[in-house]
């Protein structure tokens, strides 16, 4: 955690000398007129409104004479609700999608369309995959660095050795797949995580009851089990009730990414001593300035591109690691909440 | 003990071809997981059938009627979210205001589909469906994306389900599933003692016959619509208890598994017949399927639902062809029975 906030200070620090060196920040002029529209996984969970209000909140400030709306599929629809509604966004001459990708590469097409009719695709939390029709990709946090994360907290709660389990989101989420395979391989490759052994990967489809019931069987099934790492919201709060429910909790905890006011009583009572997360409300508010300034032209969208996002400071894009041929631009930092500061945060 | 099985209806052998079969997927399980046997399995297989018994038994009641209620999920869900949302502003409310709640809440959903099916004369599968997608649509609206947290539930609501209520052989029976099945035991008794419940099973058979004789089956299929929607909002309610945290996910999915326990437990799709007994054994046997499956190392997350469909097509064929073997081998023997008392008194 602490050594993230250094690296971010440095790299910051080394931004900014760069920037005098070469260009300034591209400040982003406000007024211009461009629709654009948020996509979320689908409606209804918390965390997609908390980066709705931020990208209001973006909106309001450029003062865009043009619609910023909140659109996404019901939650029972939501693969095939996002590729219809990207769909109908290439034809309604739309600025910009910003789109948390539930639907792996199979929106690839759509997002495709959407760019030859001129609008731009922003991804947020979760991105294209392939990177197919993907103009940037606003990432929340260093996907590496949140399989370290999480490999730290396991290896805390743990003690350093014992038998971990992941309960993750739905099969096809891209941003879940992408940190279990950076946890797996930092697990597998720092002698630090030797004596800790991941055992099995199960999906809660983000429902409370296939989570709880899925966090049960996997106290049946690995006898041994000292920790379930869950990377969703709803998949951590679920475990940490069945493990409560059943007295399990000095047994097995629970860790992964929460909403402190979510988490608050499981971390109090010892069920989930450590979790993670980030700022929704920030990654709308940089996703939409992202967006903002491609529409309007005033980015190009470029590797080097270096921007002002408002009251969040300078941005710029890069290459992703994590997906070749893919740009993205970094938000980080995130917090680790624990018993110190997690009941101030759930206020 | 051949005078019982001779008196035993076709419902009754296919009750007990259902255990015959729950018991025989539990020795497989056993021979291939190991430790398989605990008293946590019971507590397991039992805290989820306390819900699912519940809305196996809501579609019964509608599937008797020759209808389908496709919306069950979105009621359970919508009533969860709402029951959730009154009682973490009036934590002081009894118990009792509650569970009323609920079931009227239900009930109102209920009467909806009811009022088209039974009065608009649509197919119910159309109006369901449009129904399953408009609730689930209204409770995406009235969350306004917030979602409801066990912490500002009151302590006793989550408490309920995993109180222990008696202990039978190291089994422990938990107050959620006690409720469900007295909830059950109730039904049970009203639709094979109570007049106007009978008449379920004469407008399901038969609703030319049963206008003919004199019944109002537009009122009939109504009042399965609304007694299956209170029961939706019943297991809404078990289900706020139980999860704590709602989302507008919750109960996303339980029109398909309640349709799966009602016609695994024997339940003619088309109409007439069935049990809410035998509703409830098919919500525990594709719940022993769902749960032992998990556990079962060599079936991977991605095949595990096409394994379970296909142990549901098994455990339901293994019963049909059971459950009529049997009744064509008891009707032989009468048979058989019959021409020897014939025979003997032929001879003079």
């Amino acid at each position: 955690m602490k050594t993230t906030k250094i690296l971010g200070a440095v790299a910051a620090l080394m931004l900014g000398g760069a920037g005098l060196a070469y260009a300034d920040a591209i400040k982003l002029e406000g007024g211009k007129d461009t629709s654009m529209i948020l996509l979320p996984k689908f409606l209804g969970i918390l965390v997609f409104d908390q980066a709705n209000e931020g990208a209001q909140e973006a909106h309001k400030e450029l003062a865009n004479p043009g619609k910023l709306d909140f659109v996404g599929p019901t939650p029972e629809n939501s693969v095939a609700g996002q590729i219809e509604i990207m769909t109908t966004a290439a034809t309604q001459k739309l600025g910009a999608v910003m789109l948390s990708n539930n639907a792996g590469d199979q929106i690839a097409p759509a997002a495709e369309a959407a760019q030859a009719a001129g609008t731009k695709v922003v991804t947020w939390d979760s991105p294209i995959p392939s990177a197919k029709g993907e103009s940037v990709f606003v990432a929340q946090v260093d996907f590496g660095s949140i399989g370290v994360v999480m490999a730290d907290m396991a290896h805390s709660i743990l003690g350093g050795a014992g038998e971990m389990a992941v309960l993750s989101a739905t099969p096809d989420a891209a941003n879940q797949n992408a940190w279990i395979e950076a946890m797996k391989k930092t697990l597998a490759e720092d002698a630090k995580y030797k004596d800790i052994k991941l055992v099995d990967v199960v999906y809660g489809d983000d429902q409370s009851e296939v989570s709880y019931n899925r966090a049960l069987a996997l106290v049946d099934k690995y006898p041994n089990l000292g920790l379930i790492m869950a990377p969703t919201t709803v998949g951590i709060q679920a475990a940490a009730k069945a493990m409560q429910d059943e007295g399990l909790c000095d047994r097995v905890r629970v860790s992964g990414l929460g909403l402190p006011s979510e988490m608050v009583s499981y971390t109090m009572n010892g069920c989930a001593p450590e979790f993670a997360l980030w700022d929704f409300r920030d990654l709308g508010y940089l996703s939409y300035y992202t967006a903002y300034g491609l529409a309007t032209g005033q980015l190009k969208g470029e590797i080097g591109e270096t921007f002002t996002a408002g009251r969040m400071g300078d941005y710029t894009i890069e290459a992703d690691p994590g997906r070749e041929g893919a740009k993205r631009i970094l938000m980080g930092p995130f917090t680790v909440y624990n018993k110190d500061n997690v009941e101030a945060a759930a206020k | 003990m051949t005078g019982l099985f001779n008196r035993l209806s076709p419902q009754g052998l296919r009750i007990l071809a259902l255990l015959a079969v729950i018991l025989l997927l539990l020795a497989f399980f056993a021979s291939q997981i190991d430790g398989y046997f605990n008293a946590r399995l019971f507590s397991r297989i039992s805290g989820s059938v306390a819900i699912m018994a519940l809305i196996a038994t809501a579609q019964t009641l509608v599937i008797l009627t020759r209808n389908i209620d496709l919306s069950i999920g979105s009621v359970v869900g919508f009533t969860a979210f709402a029951a959730g949302n009154l009682v973490s502003t009036n934590p002081e409310m009894s118990a009792l205001l509650l569970v009323l709640f609920c079931c009227c809440f239900g009930a109102c959903f209920g009467a909806v589909n009811g009022l088209i099916v039974a009065y608009g004369r649509v197919p119910s599968i159309i109006v369901t469906l449009a129904t399953m997608a408009i609730f689930r649509s209204l409770l995406v609206e009235y969350s306004d994306g917030k979602s409801i947290t066990t912490n500002t539930l009151p302590a006793w609501l989550t408490e309920f389900p995993n109180l222990p209520v008696f202990t039978v052989f190291g089994l422990e029976f938990r107050a959620a599933f006690v409720a469900a099945l007295i909830v059950v035991l109730a039904a049970h008794l009203a639709l094979t003692r109570l007049r106007p419940m009978r008449q379920f099973f004469a407008v399901g058979s038969n609703p030319e016959a049963a206008e003919m004789a004199g019944i109002d089956a537009r009122r009939v299929v109504f009042s399965a619509f609304v007694l299956s929607g209170a029961l939706a909002g019943l297991a809404g309610l078990m289900f706020l208890a139980r999860f704590g945290n709602i989302t507008v996910v919750a109960g996303l999915g339980f029109e398909l598994k309640s349709v799966a326990a009602a016609v695994v437990g024997g339940v003619n799709i088309f109409g007439g017949s069935g049990t809410v007994i035998g509703a409830l054994l098919g919500a525990v046997l594709v719940d022993v399927i769902d749960t032992s499956l998990v556990r079962w190392a060599i079936v991977s997350e991605f095949w595990r639902e096409a394994v379970l469909g296909a142990l549901i097509l098994l455990s339901v064929t293994t019963d049909t062809l059971f459950t009529r073997r049997l009744v064509a081998w008891r009707a032989a023997r009468a048979h058989a029975r019959r021409e020897a008392a014939l025979n003997q008194e032929a001879r003079p």
